[in-house]
């Protein structure tokens, strides 16, 4: 006979068995006692946590024919046979191959039979996020008035898919993800159990990777069961999983504090070659750099470190910036995302190299516009500008307001809060802030902000106290220091953006598509932005 | 003889297993593209049902049917499979609810006449969400005489339930020297050639395995190679004749993006002086110079230009227009 799989051999049959779930076995225990159990119970959690053992259990405990002593005794006749699986009066229903209203009318039809050698029909309907709409609404009625010898028990890891007319009829009890220290110490009784040594940190790393799933803890351990005959060391399991030697972890963060961007190249290709998993090597150096941003930020040691590594993050403390740290790891946190990368190491390596170019070379990615405005071909450029007729001058506007902002840092703070702003108003008064889109903007002087409108009409509304009471009172809060408005009517319709400052014309020219457009013969004639959003 | 060319690790594991009759009845192998998790299920369907001394023999009937894909206990669950229960109506590109319903009836009946009823789902993610949360119950508790082998590029393109139900073998691409060898070994093809297709491959074993077999394969490979390295020094006219052309071959250009990928990370590494890391070895002068033409920062842009692409080719865009762009953002030379 071929050995079960450890997570089917070991399946908890008590309630004690049932790990780090206590607050959900203690409750029904109590209820079995006080033969409060109730017709319909919805189990739901992340896999692995003990959904549907709980309710086998649930099931042994109902029917067990214990005369006292803890139920189930796991000893007559009707626990042994719901443990082989052949008791007739357990029905286990997979929702998710049976989804359609005519499974669920089939066990309509049914439930009213008495049950044949147990005291009461027990349905655990598993995956029941799956059924469809019109199965749940055929199980409506019978979930809530069903005959008095059939409980159910719904289990499920998505409950937020079950509708709310289920839910109301059921007691439900959430799992949790189980704590690592409990996963080891079940993890240990198994390998006990089943006669394979294995080393006290392996385990820990089995559990660290299982996130809370006892099924995957088990599979796992039972993966590495049959890596070898003798004692089962951390390496082997590093070695199965795909994890890093923390060294390899700490060397690619010298180098990449170092900017030694070739080792670094080094370091990941080897590292894979090794035998690493390129996801989970990532993730170690995020972790690793969370440690040093810790140091750095708080001054303290992360937990769970060593010593000697603690210090090793600290010395690279020193090395990054903050804000250089920073991007460092989002980099590589977005170089993890990518799921099936080929190569594998490449999302590694492009982290690393942008992670060690100097300030002014980084383009991220959300900033599209910074992106595309790359420095183009040069030559080309210089031949078009000789061969193409000097474009026709775009209009100038005159009329700008003649206060010219003298910080224009200022300006560019306002412009970003911008939008924000504009919530906020949208808040407290609809109108002003609809008022507000048709301007913007146009100048910061001192404690004063200008705003070009496009018609008298708005200039006009936002005038009137009322109205320039709430922007200036908005504006000072967001910006954290009194501001006062002015408005300004800008001629025709013309944005400040718009004003050939001699750049803006040389930026339209290095955009891709216009470059396109005048090597295909077009030519610039005017300068226009598109007219305001209405 | 296991046929799989690297996952030593993985190897050993099945042959203790096998030793110690601990087999799982669910195993999903994850990686990249054409690294051999087929192969490896295939192989391991073999050693299960293998009647020879040496499991997999290789030689026995049940290993040869298995090999030819007609042994009786071993269904290969793939689009096909799906096409061929249809009967003819029109299937889709993903492996409906209707083909794991058919591997459940299947199981339940005995093997015709090995001992093991294998089932293998190539590329799992594949999967209705339907399907894959109807296989849920099958993949825990199957019956006794059955073997559920799985394939997915990465666990996170599957459902955390699935993946927590199998023992999961998480390979990596084989090592260059290792193609190299098996090169050598079984296709008999040796020195420069079986060196450079080594390197190319970068591990994609199912690759340099058609690359051997196959010439024109590399000799196409050459001419997109020359095709690229005429782009950035072209005008723009040029290049955007370039995206009209492939514009329509959706499949096409996802090879030679794949390609361009290869050839600006060998970029990249000659930037850097890492030499012994590059794939196409057999250009290494051509690398040197053109890496001497571009900035660091502008190859690494550019790469994640091609990615994007290729990441955009998944989601149904309009590929002339994708190309285009890609092609106002390929650098030029200085």
């Amino acid at each position: 006979m071929p050995g079960q799989a450890l997570y089917r051999k070991y399946r908890p049959r008590t309630f004690s068995e049932v790990v780090g779930q206590e607050h959900v076995t203690r409750t029904l225990q109590n209820a079995l006692a006080a033969g409060r159990v109730v017709h319909a119970y919805l189990f739901s959690g992340p896999r692995g946590t003990g959904k549907t053992s709980t309710a086998r259990i649930l099931a042994k405990a109902v029917n067990c024919l214990a005369e006292e002593g803890e139920k189930p005794c796991n000893d007559c006749s009707i626990c042994r046979s719901v443990d082989e699986g052949r008791l007739l009066d357990l029905i286990e229903i997979d929702a998710a191959s049976h989804t359609g209203v005519d499974d669920i009318r089939d066990l309509r039809e049914k439930i009213h039979f008495a049950p044949s050698e147990a005291r009461y029909k027990f349905y655990i309907i598993d995956e029941a996020h799956m059924l469809s709409t019109s199965a749940f609404n055929a199980l409506l009625k019978t979930l809530e008035e069903p005959p008095a010898h059939a409980y159910f028990v719904l289990a499920t890891t998505a409950p937020h898919k079950i509708p709310a007319t289920i839910l109301s009829r059921c007691q439900r009890f959430d799992f949790r993800p189980i704590p690592m220290k409990k996963i080891v110490g079940r993890l240990e009784w198994i390998a006990e159990q089943e006669g394979v040594e294995v080393e006290r940190e392996a385990l820990e790393l089995i559990a660290r990777q299982a996130t809370g799933s006892m099924r995957d803890a088990d599979s796992l351990l039972d993966q590495v069961a049959s890596s070898s005959d003798k004692k089962i060391t951390l390496l082997q399991v590093q070695n199965i999983l795909g994890t890093t030697s923390s060294q390899a972890v700490a060397d690619l963060v010298a180098s990449l504090a170092a900017r030694e961007v070739s080792r670094g190249l080094h370091l990941i290709n080897e590292t894979i070659a090794d035998g690493a998993d390129p996801k989970q090597f990532g993730q170690e150096i995020i972790e690793y750099l969370r440690g040093v941003l810790l140091i750095k930020v708080a001054g303290q040691n992360p937990p769970d470190v060593t010593p000697e590594s603690a210090q090793d993050m600290a010395l690279r403390a020193k090395q990054f910036s903050l804000p250089g740290l920073l991007t460092t790891i989002r980099l590589f946190s977005q170089a993890t995302l990518d799921k099936a990368a080929f190569p594998p190491h490449l999302p590694l390596e492009l982290a690393f190299v942008e992670a060690t170019l100097p300030e002014t070379e980084k383009t991220p990615k959300a900033d599209k516009t910074r992106a595309k405005s790359r420095p183009g071909p040069r030559h080309a450029k210089e031949r078009r500008e000789t061969a193409s007729p000097p474009p026709a001058e775009a209009k100038v506007d005159k009329r700008l307001p003649s206060r010219e902002t003298k910080d224009p840092q200022a300006l560019e703070r306002i412009e970003n809060l911008w939008e924000g702003l504009l919530t906020q108003i949208k808040k407290r008064n609809m109108h002003v802030e609809a008022l507000l889109k048709s301007c913007q903007p146009v100048a910061v002087e001192e404690d004063v902000v200008v705003l070009g409108f496009y018609y008298p009409f708005h200039k006009g509304r936002i005038e009137e106290p009322r109205c320039k009471g709430l922007v200036e009172e908005v504006l000072s809060q967001a910006v954290g220091q009194p501001y006062h408005i002015e408005c300004v009517l800008l001629a025709d319709r013309e944005r400040r953006r718009e004003s050939p400052k001699k750049g803006n014309l040389q930026a339209v020219k290095e955009d891709p598509l216009i470059k396109a457009a005048l090597e295909m013969g077009g030519e610039i004639t005017e300068v226009k932005s598109p007219p305001p959003e209405p | 003889m296991w046929q799989v060319v690297g996952h030593e690790w993985a190897v050993t594991l099945f042959e203790n297993s096998l030793a110690q009759g601990r087999l799982s009845h669910a195993y999903l192998f994850t990686g990249p593209p054409r690294i051999g998790k087929t192969t490896l299920a295939l192989n391991l369907a073999q050693a299960l049902n293998c009647t020879g001394k040496d499991k997999p023999c290789g030689e026995c009937l049940s290993c040869q049917k298995t090999s030819q894909g007609i042994h009786p206990d071993v269904r290969m669950v793939d689009l096909a499979y799906q096409k061929g229960l249809l009967e003819g109506r029109e299937g889709s590109t993903a492996l409906g609810i209707d083909a794991i319903r058919s591997i459940q009836s299947d199981a339940a009946l005995k093997p015709f006449e090995g001992r093991w009823k294998v089932f293998i789902i190539p590329q799992a993610e594949n999967m209705t969400p339907e399907a894959a949360n109807c296989l849920l119950k099958t993949l825990e508790e199957p019956p006794s005489h059955v073997v559920l082998l799985l394939t997915a590029l990465h666990t996170d393109l599957l459902f955390p339930t699935i993946v927590s139900r199998c023992q999961v073998f998480n390979l990596r691409p084989p090592s260059t020297t290792l193609i190299r060898e098996a090169l050598g070994r079984r296709w008999d093809l040796e020195g420069e050639r079986a060196h450079l297709i080594a390197a190319l491959s970068a591990g994609r074993m199912g690759w340099a395995v058609e690359a051997a077999q196959n010439q024109a394969l590399l000799r196409e490979r050459n001419g997109r190679l020359d095709e690229l390295l005429s782009l950035p020094g072209a005008r723009r006219l040029e290049r955007l004749s370039f995206a009209q052309r492939w514009g329509s071959q959706p499949e096409r250009v996802k090879e030679i993006l794949t390609l361009w990928l290869g050839w600006w990370r060998d970029l990249l590494l000659a930037k850097e002086g890492c030499w012994d890391k590059m794939e196409n070895i057999d250009r290494k002068n051509t690398l040197l110079e053109e890496a001497e033409k571009h900035e660091l920062g502008e190859i690494k842009e550019f790469i994640s230009s091609i990615r994007e692409t290729l990441h955009e080719l998944e989601s149904n865009v309009n590929l002339r227009l994708a190309l285009e762009v890609l092609m106002l953002d390929l650098p030029s030379k200085r």
